[in-house]
């Protein structure tokens, strides 16, 4: 519908406002002193946990949502854990709706509001990450940034397809305002620290 | 310091007991008062009811009786804003840029270093702040409490909480509106009187005797919910506590 | 919470029609069956008690608001900052959207330009008709509600399911949202428990909010597998990539999107920001306004379609009266609004009259400087729904001065006819009156006179409206100015040799 887009762009041309408006750029601001305090705290306010490991590379020391013995059905991104049951079989979104838990690794974690920078490396993990009962990220301690300004100056937007900010379960308030975990996607949500 | 009062047309005709009081505090702190008889309408109620041309023509009646002063002061934060943001916009001329930075609150001219301060009041009464909409947020005498600005000194709270025996009580939401709005009251009556009546509730769950505010707008809405509804609140501008605080309240007695 | 279309579409909600039957959505519709909003504010104020819970609903999502602001260093600055992005978005929104066009195109999107309601409506029922779709799952967008897609594509035999759990209530009820984020924060978990027996085949007299939104997860999980395109609407289009940004809470967006091949975003001509980079400072502040979450659990970038054999998306870009308002300098500022519902949560008024009184498809403040740049008939009492306390610009966390705006329309519609000319006549003879001032004081005494003899039923009843709620203050016998005279007087006498 050409016509339509030349109308549009000859009415917005029209109405252009003679004003410039001058910009104001608010700070990126540093970490805080104890990053991860902060962002314990804005994890627990988004209704997730954090865990901060002590050794890289395993995740032994993660206090899963559930055992991991009774687990059938797992998707994991981490090479300490490996998949499992439908996790496998990412080649069919639908089929992922029985997953139990999924782990992901994600670059980037925000310490003023507990979301984490994941970039899916298939379509299968993203909707692994909204199918499954929980939800575990890990992220690597030098990815702490301060605020989101520290995720945009790092991303490059215009080199992905997807990529999306997470923080915490999916929830929702919309019956009277009473705050419920797990509105369509996962229950539980972990942010998982790792040493570098 | 020679400052010229306006007393707004309501107040004028539905509480003189504020202008009288107003006089008294002004010639306390050491003011010469001048009282031009001309003077009516700041043009408000006509700009909030959708006639800004009527407004302005009352904007610029206002310049040419108050121009010739100094200072001019008004016991109300909502008349003051009116002038102080209206003037300008309503009239390219410079005089009325220059009277609308000269126009005052009451409590703004009290608190200047250019007046001497009120002799010592005492006014042992347990009172709650209804703080005015246009003096919080317009005037920004005080600080709203949306805002995350730098706090801001609110004069009329810093006069009443250096009276003795005053006990301030807070509401539990400090600053939200009485519900009065000018036109507002009439074409939203049910809303406006349901937002009197929460403002009142709360005033009253915090404990107030007395309700003071800067606008006697507000107080009239207030009072007249309560009145309505049978609360035992009393409802007084904050230049009639004062001036009764610091012995000065004379002429407000002969009224009504 | 997720797209904020703008929206000026007229809802009309009419007197004894709540809730069962399908009021008429349209603008034609508001204006034929119309009443006022006081009058509806009436109605809502009517029922204390439930005035009394939505106000003290709505208070508690301020009181949110303001801890999440309290908790970021430089809010100021950051409204500062979002609010020049917008304005300079907006000052240059051809090259923007150009710009757009091609970054999105580069990377697989395929745009679409629509310049109204109905044209919006055709472009995404072509793409589900040549695509054979006939069941659609759609996330929470303003904008598709102001251009009425869902009953369009009903009548087309395309079923439609709403996702957000608060819009799937409104959904069912056949009405429409009274809230921009909160759609369903008017309704009682008794109200949601009743309704989800009904069409859920839940238990009776079930209104734990947890197991009813159980109930609606299991529902809405099957409609998401079985979907074949997702609709969603569009927080943020960044020219600079090419990519657009959906926030939500629940994940219904991205279940909307992550399983079938066809995702179409409908955008307003308003979202779009220059750089990636403008996405912190709004990002930061949406949340916060809105809900007084740091940041909303969803927030993805979409940058063309997914790499999946036959996945497809299509961004629709509307105009649908954007154009004109941004013609209009007095208003177009209102055009950088975000749709966080901050000023609908602070409105004194809103909290106490419900969304639904407002009439059109964004009520509140925001709503109110909307809609009469589309209908001025319809909605000229909307800017005077307002006692311009302020508090709305306060919180707007792009700094659209909106109380200003109001008293903007008010004497733009009076001007252009939209006020009943015995009102304005009323006025002209006041204002006549104050620049009178002999004459003025005159009949100003003569009525104090007349006010104090009056029985005070007659004086009630010729101070109606102001009396229907509150007693008039005792009227005094002198006015200050006479009183001031009086002393004058006595003061010559006194110096008089």
């Amino acid at each position: 519908m050409s016509g339509a887009r030349d109308a549009i762009f000859a009415a917005l041309e029209a109405a252009r406002s003679v004003r410039v408006a001058a910009r104001v750029r608010a700070p990126s601001p540093a970490l805080p002193a104890d990053p991860v305090a902060m962002l314990r705290e804005r994890v627990a306010q988004a209704g997730g946990r954090l865990q901060a490991l002590t050794r890289p590379g395993s995740l032994d020391e993660v206090e899963w949502p559930a055992p991991l013995d009774t687990l059938h059905h797992v998707y994991s991104a981490h090479p300490a854990l490996a998949s499992r049951g439908v996790g496998l079989a990412t080649t069919d979104v639908h089929a992922l709706a029985a997953l139990e838990l999924c782990v992901l690794r994600a670059e980037l974690a925000v310490v003023e509001s507990g979301a984490v920078w994941h970039v899916p490396r298939s379509p299968g993990e993203r909707a692994a990450a909204l199918l499954a009962e929980h939800l575990v990220v890990v992220v690597p301690d030098s990815g702490l940034v301060a605020t989101l300004h520290g995720v945009y100056e790092r991303i490059r937007l215009d080199r992905i397809a997807f990529g999306w900010l997470l923080c915490g379960p999916s929830k929702t308030a919309d019956i009277e305002q009473a705050l419920v975990l797990g509105a369509h996607g996962p229950r539980s949500f972990r942010l998982v620290l790792e040493p570098d | 310091m020679r400052v010229a009062l306006f007393v707004p047309c309501y107040v004028d005709q539905l509480r003189p007991t504020v202008g009288l009081a107003t006089l008294a505090l002004l010639e306390a702190v050491g003011c010469e008062v001048a009282y031009p008889e001309e003077q009516t309408c700041c043009g408000q109620p006509f700009a909030t009811a959708g006639e800004p041309r009527r407004a302005a023509a009352l904007g610029r009646r206002f310049v040419e009786v108050f121009e010739a002063f100094d200072a001019i002061v008004a016991p109300s934060g909502s008349c003051v804003a009116t002038l102080r943001h209206g003037l300008p916009r309503w009239s390219p001329d410079p005089r009325a840029h220059a009277v609308a930075a000269r126009t005052r609150e009451l409590c703004e001219l009290l608190g200047d270093p250019a007046t001497r301060p009120l002799p010592r009041g005492r006014y042992p009464h347990r009172v709650g702040i209804h703080a005015s909409c246009h003096a919080l947020r317009e005037l920004r005498l005080g600080s709203p409490s949306e805002s995350r600005e730098p706090p801001r000194p609110d004069p009329a709270r810093r006069l009443l909480s250096g009276l003795e025996g005053l006990e301030l009580v807070e509401p539990a939401r400090r600053d939200e509106c009485c519900g009065f709005g000018g036109v507002f009251a009439i074409e939203q009556e049910a809303v406006s009187a349901r937002m009197g009546l929460d403002r009142l509730t709360d005033h009253q769950r915090a404990g107030a005797e007395v309700i003071v505010s800067t606008d006697v707008s507000c107080l009239l809405q207030l009072e007249g919910v309560a009145r309505r509804h049978g609360h035992p609140q009393r409802f007084l501008h904050v230049a009639e506590v004062l001036a009764a605080a610091c012995g000065l309240d004379g002429d407000a007695g002969r009224t009504s | 919470m997720a797209d904020r279309g703008m929206a000026t579409g007229g809802r009309g909600l009419t007197e004894g029609d709540v809730a069962d039957t399908a009021p008429d959505w349209t603008d034609a519709g508001a204006a034929r069956g119309r009443t006022s909003h006081a009058s509806r504010a009436r109605r809502f104020v009517a029922d204390a008690a439930r005035t009394t819970w939505h106000d003290a609903s709505l208070w508690g999502v301020r009181a949110k608001r303001d801890a999440a602001a309290a908790q970021v260093p430089d809010w100021e600055t950051l409204r500062e900052d979002a609010a020049s992005t917008k304005r300079d978005a907006l000052a240059r929104l051809p090259e923007l959207w150009r710009r757009f066009e091609e970054r999105a195109s580069a990377a697989g999107a395929q745009v679409h330009w629509a310049r109204d309601a109905r044209e919006h409506n055709e472009i995404v029922a072509r793409l589900l008709r040549d695509r054979h779709v006939s069941r659609v799952v759609k996330s929470k967008s303003m904008l598709t509600e102001e251009c009425g897609l869902n009953p369009f594509l009903e009548a087309r035999g395309i079923e439609v399911v709403d996702t957000d759990l608060g819009e799937r209530i409104v959904q069912l009820r056949h009405e429409p949202p009274s809230h921009i984020v909160m759609p369903a924060i008017h309704l009682r978990r008794q109200e949601v428990g009743a309704l989800f027996a009904r069409e859920m085949g839940s238990a009776p007299g079930l209104e734990d909010p947890d197991a009813l939104t159980a109930v609606a997860r299991r529902d809405l999980r099957g409609r998401f597998l079985a979907a074949e395109a997702g609709i969603t609407g569009v927080n943020f289009a960044v020219a600079e990539s090419g990519a657009i940004v959906v926030v939500t809470n629940e994940g219904n967006a991205d279940l909307g999107t992550a399983l079938p091949p066809l995702h179409i975003a409908c955008v307003g001509l308003e979202k779009i920001v220059p750089e990636t980079r403008d996405l912190a400072p709004l990002l930061r502040l949406l949340a916060r306004s809105a809900t007084g979450q740091a940041i909303t659990t969803y927030t993805s970038h979409f940058r063309g379609p997914r790499p999946l054999p036959g996945s497809e998306l299509h961004v629709v870009v509307v105009d649908n009266g954007r154009s004109r308002l941004l013609a209009r300098p007095d208003f177009e500022e209102a055009l950088a609004c975000i749709r966080c519902g901050a000023c609908l949560n602070t409105c004194p008024v809103y909290r106490r009259s419900g969304g639904h009184s407002y009439a059109t498809t964004v009520p509140g403040p925001i709503g109110s400087v909307l809609a009469p740049a589309r209908d001025p008939g319809a909605h000229a009492d909307l800017p005077r729904a307002c006692s311009l306390c302020g508090s709305c610009s306060e919180v707007c966390p792009v700094k659209v001065p909106l109380h200003r705006q109001l008293l903007a329309w008010r004497g733009v519609l009076a001007d252009e006819g939209h006020v009943p000319r015995h009102r304005r006549a009323a006025l002209a003879f006041l204002s006549a009156l104050m620049l009178r001032p002999t004459t003025y004081h005159v009949l100003a005494r003569v009525a104090r006179s007349l006010a104090r003899r009056l029985p005070a039923p007659i004086l009630d009843r010729l101070a109606a409206p102001w009396t229907r709620t509150r007693a008039l203050p005792p009227i005094p016998a002198q006015s200050f100015r006479e009183q001031m005279r009086a002393r004058r007087r006595r003061r010559e006498q006194e110096h008089r040799p």
